[in-house]
């Protein structure tokens, strides 16, 4: 049986999906994590994601009817990647009845950072955005369980960051999405006074990749 | 190639036996086996024929009051083997075991026979054994498979079927052979100022819609995803980053609901999209399929196992020069509706534009092929060499003689298809059928040759999702199984491959 949309936020079972670098989805409960899978390879999310999710839910023993909320990683991230996940978590949302929420992907990385440097003060985030730029965030620590970012998501040349931010006052991290992550920031975000994000628009940054056309002469 | 699946009875014996033996060379039954096979009432054997000639059987056997049904034997002819003979068997006994209320089928293999095996794992059946030493004097090893007809006695799934390889977000709904439901939301517009899809504003258009139109899909047919007995999702050929939209979402909606998922060829649904008009898909039958992305000519003997690709085109799509030219013609996107309009008015003789690759010296290599690129210059040169002349042009003539470029083509080439196979029946499917002189002259050739011409509506002719679900509806009332959940988009995927 399914609890109201109310004490969903409080508690309950979640499935939490990214697929803004690799393939990485997670089943929580009550922002515990009790399964989680990561594939880092960028190009496979397409055939991985069906089963990861099946796989998650039985290692963690659950019935798809028994998520109550989908945590969708939401970017950025290289595009057709990314959407792969967005499709996922909004159909297994639909056919397993669960509320659907977001969080930027950069801010899984971000706690993972802290947790693992709880004395850390700032923090910078990035990731691969390809043709030479990159997806990146800052951030000052984590409050009540949330990073609290300062600057971005946002899209530069990774050279240019430093006419944003103080890039002396930043760590930086190697570390990656997960998914685990994602539903533990999604679950404080629930607890915390604004409520978890329900805006699942994909975090692009960039407009597609295409110029009205002018025409062009084919005689010479 | 055209086979024939029949009932085998005792008259077949002797014929049966010749390739019996040639078939299994240390195991072969003995005559009188299989006389006793073929006569008795509890079995069902088939033949394939090829014209009059034996070129493989089969046979069943399932004992009244039981629910388990056994595959005796089967065999194709050595010359015959990998052209989908085997398949078309295997087909025919599934139902068959299914019609007498089986609710499962076993078998033994060869354990050093892969390719027997492969084909059996098209079936769903799974090696549940192993008898050692079953084949002598070999001394090999047999398998034991078996596979579940459960889905089978469903006589009319319900299936739902989505569909991302283009512009189109597709999501319908089928029972059987019967359109429930079919919402589209088409992202054209977004593409008009760039004169052609763009597939990263494509795929994303197909995220956004995702949600609302399986919400319409399931209100217009009056159900609920409970109700939903299978899923069926393109998973090419297309544009690969707006089919993984389609191929994510349906796979976690799969996990999500318990329902099986079928990955279905989107060319294959084109053809498909007969069934929805008249319940059927008559066969053989030609199939032109015309659109932005495709220009495909077809033979389709059986929907499920026997498509073969005669040709395509080897530059743009028909669709593509329609949008190419109305931009040369200063005319909007999307081209086909605009040339088609602007032509009306104008001399389809009034300039002899080149039938790209119908010179005797193409047809030879590319009898059944296209080609639209140099047909789109030529139009282009025209009208710059008038520009340059300060000559007018008469767009209406331009766009009248262009198209009758397009769709002499299209038809002459179909037509002919038609008649080197003796095929009296020509399907048309794709965006372009809108086109108005395309049909007009399509009726004019096939009924000069007395060939039978199909046209389904438009709205089943565009890229949707009930012709999805309709493929995805005829894989199970043939007792296929599902597929697996880690099947991958194909933006290439080859026209034979009718599920992944």
């Amino acid at each position: 049986m399914k609890t109201s949309a109310a004490s969903t936020r409080m508690g309950g079972y979640s499935l939490a999906i990214d697929t803004s670098a690799g393939t990485t989805v997670a089943v929580l409960s009550m922002g515990t994590v009790l399964a989680e899978l990561n594939y880092l390879e960028p190009m496979t999310h397409s055939e991985r994601i069906g089963s990861a999710i099946q796989k998650v839910l039985n290692d963690a023993g659950l019935k798809p009817n028994q998520i109550d909320t989908v945590v969708a990683g939401v970017g950025p991230g290289p595009f057709t990647g990314l959407r792969v996940g967005l499709a996922a978590a909004r159909y297994f949302a639909i056919g397993s009845g669960a509320d659907l929420v977001s969080v930027c992907s950069l801010d899984s990385i971000a706690l993972d950072f802290y947790q693992a440097n709880p004395t850390a003060k700032n923090l910078v985030v990035t990731t691969d955005a390809r043709r030479k730029e990159v997806f990146w965030a800052s951030y000052s620590g984590v409050v009540n369980g949330i990073p609290q970012r300062t600057h971005g998501p946002s899209v530069n040349k990774e050279q240019d960051i430093g006419s944003f931010i103080d890039l002396a006052s930043h760590e930086s991290t190697e570390l990656g999405v997960r998914a685990g992550a994602l539903g533990q920031i999604a679950f404080a975000q629930g607890l915390s006074a604004q409520g978890a994000n329900k805006d699942i628009t994909p975090i692009y940054l960039r407009e597609p990749d295409a110029v009205p056309s002018k025409g062009k002469k084919v005689s010479g | 190639m055209s086979i024939v699946i029949k009932q085998a009875t005792l008259l077949d014996l002797p014929e049966i036996m010749k390739l019996e033996t040639a078939s299994f060379a240390n195991d072969a039954w003995p005559e009188e086996t299989f006389r006793s096979e073929l006569g008795a009432n509890h079995t069902f054997y088939i033949l394939a024929l090829e014209g009059d000639e034996l070129v493989g059987y089969a046979g069943l056997s399932k004992l009244p009051g039981s629910d388990q049904a056994d595959i005796q034997t089967i065999a194709v002819r050595e010359d015959k083997r990998g052209l989908g003979i085997g398949r078309l068997l295997m087909n025919s006994l599934t139902q068959q075991a299914t019609d007498l209320d089986a609710k499962e089928i076993f078998l033994e293999v060869r354990a050093d026979n892969s390719i027997a095996q492969k084909l059996y794992k098209l079936f769903g059946f799974k090696q549940i054994g192993t008898r050692k030493k079953y084949y002598q004097p070999d001394g090999v090893d047999a398998f034991i498979m078996k596979t579940d007809l459960k889905l089978k006695k469903n006589k009319e799934p319900i299936v739902l079927g989505i569909e991302t390889s283009c512009d189109e977000t597709g999501v319908g709904i089928v029972r059987g052979n019967t359109l429930l439901a079919n919402i589209i939301s088409s992202s054209m517009d977004k593409h008009a100022i760039f004169g052609g899809v763009v597939p990263e504003i494509a795929a994303r258009a197909h995220l956004e819609a995702l949600t609302p139109v399986l919400d319409e899909a399931l209100e217009k047919a009056n159900l609920t995803l409970d109700d939903i007995d299978a899923i069926a999702v393109t998973n090419g050929p297309g544009l690969a980053g707006a089919l993984m939209v389609g191929v994510g979402a349906a796979k976690a909606l799969s996990v999500a609901t318990g329902k099986p998922i079928y990955a279905v060829n989107h060319l294959v649904g084109h053809v498909g999209a007969d069934i929805l008009d008249r319940g059927e898909l008559q066969t053989p039958t030609i199939a032109l399929l015309v659109s932005g992305g495709h220009t495909s000519l077809l033979l389709v003997r059986d929907l499920l196992n026997d498509v073969e690709l005669l040709g395509e085109t080897i530059d743009d799509a028909a669709g593509e020069a329609f949008d190419k030219v109305a931009r040369v013609l200063g005319l909007s996107y999307p081209g086909g509706p605009e040339i088609d309009r602007v032509a009306k008015e104008g001399n389809p003789a009034a300039i002899r534009f080149p039938r790209g690759l119908t010179l005797p010296k193409d047809m030879e290599k590319h009898r059944y092929d296209f080609s639209f690129s140099g047909l789109k210059t030529a139009v282009a040169r025209h009208v710059e060499l008038a520009e340059s002349k300060n000559e007018e042009i008469s767009i209406a003539d331009v766009a009248a003689s262009f198209r009758e470029a397009v769709v002499d083509v299209l038809i002459k080439k179909a037509v002919s298809a038609c008649e080197d196979f003796g095929v009296p029946r020509l399907l048309l499917g794709g965006g372009v059928v809108a086109n108005a002189r395309l049909r007009e002259v399509a009726k004019e050739h096939c009924e000069a040759n007395g060939i039978e011409l199909r046209i389904p509506p438009f709205s089943l002719c565009t890229d949707n999702g009930a012709m999805i679900a309709i493929v995805g509806s005829q894989l199970i009332m043939a007792g296929r199984a599902p597929s697996t959940l880690d099947f991958s988009a194909e933006s290439t995927l080859p026209v034979t491959t009718v599920q992944s």
